[in-house]
């Protein structure tokens, strides 16, 4: 516990005035964007890609077109289980996942703002897989893109979940020099495909 | 050393100088072009602002609701009172799980409280994962700049230290090529490490869970591997509700390079399984912050650096002339309250421009603050006698018109008649690089009064 | 309408041009200027050096000079900023709310309180404005980089009534020259650099004459202009607004 009692004494004694909690009108920033458009060239703009698809059979299909050689493949799509190279109930540590190639996921949730898909504990079997992979795939459908981050969260204030986070675009990092370099820790590339 | 001794050691280099002020100006640039494609960001920042005062004013009760919540997620929830205490704390929960090898991503609380050699002292290896952050880890030098750590370094200067340390070849600053280079080092230090320390971001009181915002995924890669994780936070960290992310993650990554939002914003509630999750909540000076009414908003700060991108003192002197855990025109209202006399020239290292309290995403009145530590200063540390002495004399003529003309007159007549040599000797600090003005003879006021007499002759 | 008129110290005696100017060119408009003898500074040195307290009776002087006045008008955003901002420190008489609310930076008062439509000015030269920190985000007389807000600039819009002015767009038109007061002094090498980049940032970008609202700023540009003899002209925005040429 340490100094529980102390620190809280403290910052009681010190704090002002209780001042009032503002409330967030979400309209004043509404723009009235075009939900797709909007999405789709923030995903860009972050170093990602969009492409359409009719089906998850389509989106394997398209995406073995795209990176070919591969070794590692993961897919949580429902039906696509040929696509699998493993199977995640023999994992026993998430340090053996270091040499996953490519891994599909699929998302309900995506703002239009910022190019961000949220992905959450209950499409995600093991948590490390959308950072360990080499490339991460996406899954939505269009009607999950939100315009902002005030209603993405309306929705999830329905959905407690134990681990999620919104990914925009693919790792990356300036560190040196200010020069943009895509693929840094987490995944190299980052493919969004949207279903109808 | 203090501010202005080492701001002019770094200017020796004009170059360097150019440089870095071009690359912060490069990101103040980027952050200007996102924010206004933002339609009322202005609201936003009220919004942003607004929540965090309202959370400073019943910061107790939140902490409280927090832990309650983190304890019922299977979190352990722990107290530092202080820096020592903190990295006790944090020691200890290694120990206990015989943890040997530790990833760190960036937290600038375990910065201010200097973990890494505590932990070092006892053997453990403490690897700083943000490349920024490894960068400077292995130059054995503190982060220059929050959210850039590295900025002051050029790609020749990383090239070389990673030949050193990594032993990658030479590149000629090929940052494609360093970056992969310290990818895969960090990949093995990731898979080996036997626990991971991240800071918070963001805690939610409503939830008991934290986000973290990270841009290369060194956070997520670090706390999902290892089976230990522990998310340091000072307590000014604390939101009310779920819903407050919404504003603060729009205002976070536009603020602090222009990205619509952080690659990775992780939202962190309960353990996985058969893991361990512990958070540290840390005082260290912030309770006493918030006693002090014309300083307690700089805990609103959100970590953003969007004050030491537009600053133009900072991107001419260096995040390093500051000396101190974070540099920079928030690190020079935060710095006096821990330490007054040691930092005692960071609040003069400002023109109060002005320009920092307008970037600020949660409306810190920086600039006001910095006038306001000037006169505490100014009492309660030791001043230059001849500093002191000018001012009450200056405070003294200006009130008397005659002593004024008196001194101004005598002032005309020495720039005027004065040799340059005697004017610009070495006293004068001005006329180093500056001529002074030429000295007229007659002052606005003896024009004037000649004016109406001639007038009123006529 | 009883206009005072407030020239700054360093203005009253290094500058005294600067004053001239600005009484002329109010007298011009027809504005009926007094100039009360007997002021001195508005406190600023002393307050922001951290010597606030030094700066009390500076304050009390300035109430005492300027307090019967409808409006105070003076060259200097930086003065009538320090005025509004920092006289909240001695006791708030009606007399002291009275200067504060009053005084006004020149070009504010021109536009927004004369509301001139024309100058009968004229002064063809290539301009570069220097937007002072203190009027701009301080007594915001225009909208600032930082801000979503409209875009605006007093300075610029009564330099467009001024026949000839060409107005040149620069890279960093609200960056901070570098002067701030003591700063210049105690961070010269800081303050130096800035100045230079300031100087720089106009003259590559085709600029004849830098101007602004504050003589401060201009002072330590001039200096760097004149040490390093460069081809530059320094003028305070009234003396390009009484200009004839």
């Amino acid at each position: 516990m340490g100094s529980r009692a102390e620190i809280l004494a403290k910052l009681k004694a010190n704090k002002p005035e209780a001042l009032p909690l503002p409330q967030i009108d979400s309209s004043i920033f509404d723009e009235g964007l075009n939900l797709i458009e909007e999405f789709t060239k923030k995903v860009e703009v972050v170093g990602g890609n969009v492409y359409q698809a009719t089906s998850a059979d389509d989106v394997v299909k398209q995406i073995t077109k795209m990176l070919p050689d591969t070794k590692v493949n993961f897919s949580t799509l429902e039906g696509t289980s040929a696509f699998n190279t493993i199977d995640l109930s023999t994992i026993n540590d998430p340090r053996e996942l270091e040499d996953l190639d490519i891994l599909i996921l699929e998302s309900d949730l995506a703002v239009a703002e910022n190019g961000a898909v949220w992905v959450n504990d209950q499409s995600l079997p093991i948590r490390v897989l959308p950072f360990i992979t080499k490339h991460l795939v996406l899954v939505l459908s269009k009607e999950h893109i939100l315009p902002y981050m005030h209603q993405a969260y309306e929705k999830l204030n329905h959905q407690p979940t134990d681990f999620g986070v919104f990914i925009s675009g693919p790792s990356k990092t300036a560190d040196i020099e200010q020069s943009l370099v895509i693929g840094a820790h987490g995944a190299l590339s980052l493919t969004v495909f949207l279903l109808d | 050393m203090s501010h202005p001794k080492l701001a002019s050691i770094f200017n020796k280099d004009e170059k360097k100088v150019d440089w870095h002020d071009k690359a912060l100006w490069f990101v103040r640039h980027k952050r200007d072009k996102s924010v206004h494609s933002v339609k009322n960001w202005e609201e936003l920042r009220n919004l942003g602002q607004g929540i965090k005062a309202h959370m400073l004013s019943n910061l107790d009760i939140y902490l409280e609701e927090f832990e309650a919540n983190a304890n019922k997620n299977g979190v352990e929830v722990h107290w530092a009172a202080n820096a020592e205490e903190h990295n006790q704390i944090v020691h200890n929960i290694l120990k206990e799980n015989n943890a040997k090898k530790v990833v760190k991503s960036k937290s600038m609380l375990t910065e201010e409280c200097h973990l890494n050699p505590h932990l070092e002292a006892d053997g453990i290896e403490v690897i700083d994962t943000d490349l920024g952050e490894r960068i400077v880890q292995l130059a054995k030098e503190p982060p220059s700049h929050i959210v850039l750590p590295a900025i002051h370094k050029n790609k020749h200067e990383v090239d070389e230290l990673f030949q050193e340390h990594l032993g990658t070849e030479p590149c000629d600053g090929n940052p494609q090529y360093l970056t992969h280079e310290a990818r895969k080092h960090l990949r093995q230090k990731f898979i080996e490490a036997d626990a991971a320390i991240t800071g918070v971001n963001f805690a939610i009181a409503e939830t008991g869970g934290f986000v973290v915002c990270t841009n290369e995924g060194n956070a997520d890669m670090g706390a999902h591997l290892a089976p230990v994780h522990i998310a340091c936070m000072g307590v000014e960290k604390i939101i009310p509700k779920l819903e407050h992310l919404s504003v603060f993650l729009r205002l976070l990554g536009r603020s602090a390079t222009g990205q619509p939002i952080t690659t990775y914003s992780s939202h962190f509630k309960k353990p996985a399984n058969g893991k361990k999750m512990h958070i540290v909540i840390v005082d260290n000076g912030r309770s006493e912050q918030l006693s002090r009414p014309d300083f307690r908003a700089s805990l609103r700060c959100i970590r953003c650096g969007a004050c030491m991108n537009t600053c133009p003192i900072y991107r001419r002197s260096g995040g390093h002339s500051y000396d101190a855990t974070v540099p920079g025109p928030i690190g020079s209202i935060l710095s006096p309250g821990k330490d007054l006399k040691k930092h005692s020239t960071l609040p003069f290292a400002s023109t109060l421009c002005g320009s920092c309290s307008d970037v600020c995403p949660v409306k810190i009145d920086i600039h006001a603050q910095l006038y306001k530590w000037r006169q505490i200063i100014t009492k309660e540390t030791p001043q230059p006698f001849v500093k002191k002495k000018s001012m009450q004399i200056m405070g003294s003529v200006f009130t008397k018109p005659k002593q004024f003309e008196t001194v101004g007159k005598i002032a005309r007549w020495s720039l005027r008649n004065l040799p340059q040599s005697v004017i610009n000797s070495k006293p004068n600090v001005w006329g180093k690089e500056r001529d002074l003005p030429k000295g007229p003879k007659q002052s606005f006021d003896q024009w004037y009064n000649e004016r109406q007499k001639n007038k009123n002759n006529s | 309408m009883k206009v005072g008129l407030f020239i700054p110290c360093y203005i009253n005696q290094l500058y005294p041009q600067v004053g001239q100017a600005t009484l002329e060119l109010l007298e011009k408009l027809n504005v009926e200027v007094v100039y009360p003898s007997g002021q001195t500074c508005c406190g600023q040195p002393m307050a922001n050096s951290g010597y606030e307290s030094e700066s009390i009776g500076t304050y009390h002087h300035f109430v005492n000079n300027f307090k019967d006045f409808d409006y105070i008008v003076t060259p200097s955003g930086s003065c009538a900023y320090h005025v509004k901002k920092h006289y909240d420190i001695i006791p708030q008489t009606d007399e002291v709310t009275g200067v504060r609310n009053n005084v006004y930076e020149l070009c504010d008062f021109l536009l927004n309180v004369l509301k001139i439509e024309d100058l009968d000015a004229s002064f063809p030269r290539k301009v570069g404005v220097h937007k002072s920190c203190h009027g701009l985000r301080g007594l915001r007389l225009g909208s600032c980089s930082e801000r979503v807000t409209p875009e605006y600039s007093y300075i610029e819009e009564v330099l467009k009534k001024v026949k000839g002015v060409e107005l040149m767009p620069v890279q960093r038109g609200d960056e901070c020259c570098g002067f701030g007061g003591t700063f210049a002094v105690a961070e010269e090498a800081v303050s130096v650099k800035m100045g230079k980049d300031k100087i720089k940032d106009h003259f590559e970008s085709g600029v004849e004459v830098i101007t602004a609202t504050d003589t401060s700023c201009l002072m330590h540009l001039e200096g760097l202009v004149n040490r390093n003899k460069q081809p530059l002209k320094i003028l305070h925005v009234a003396e390009i607004l009484n200009s004839n040429l």
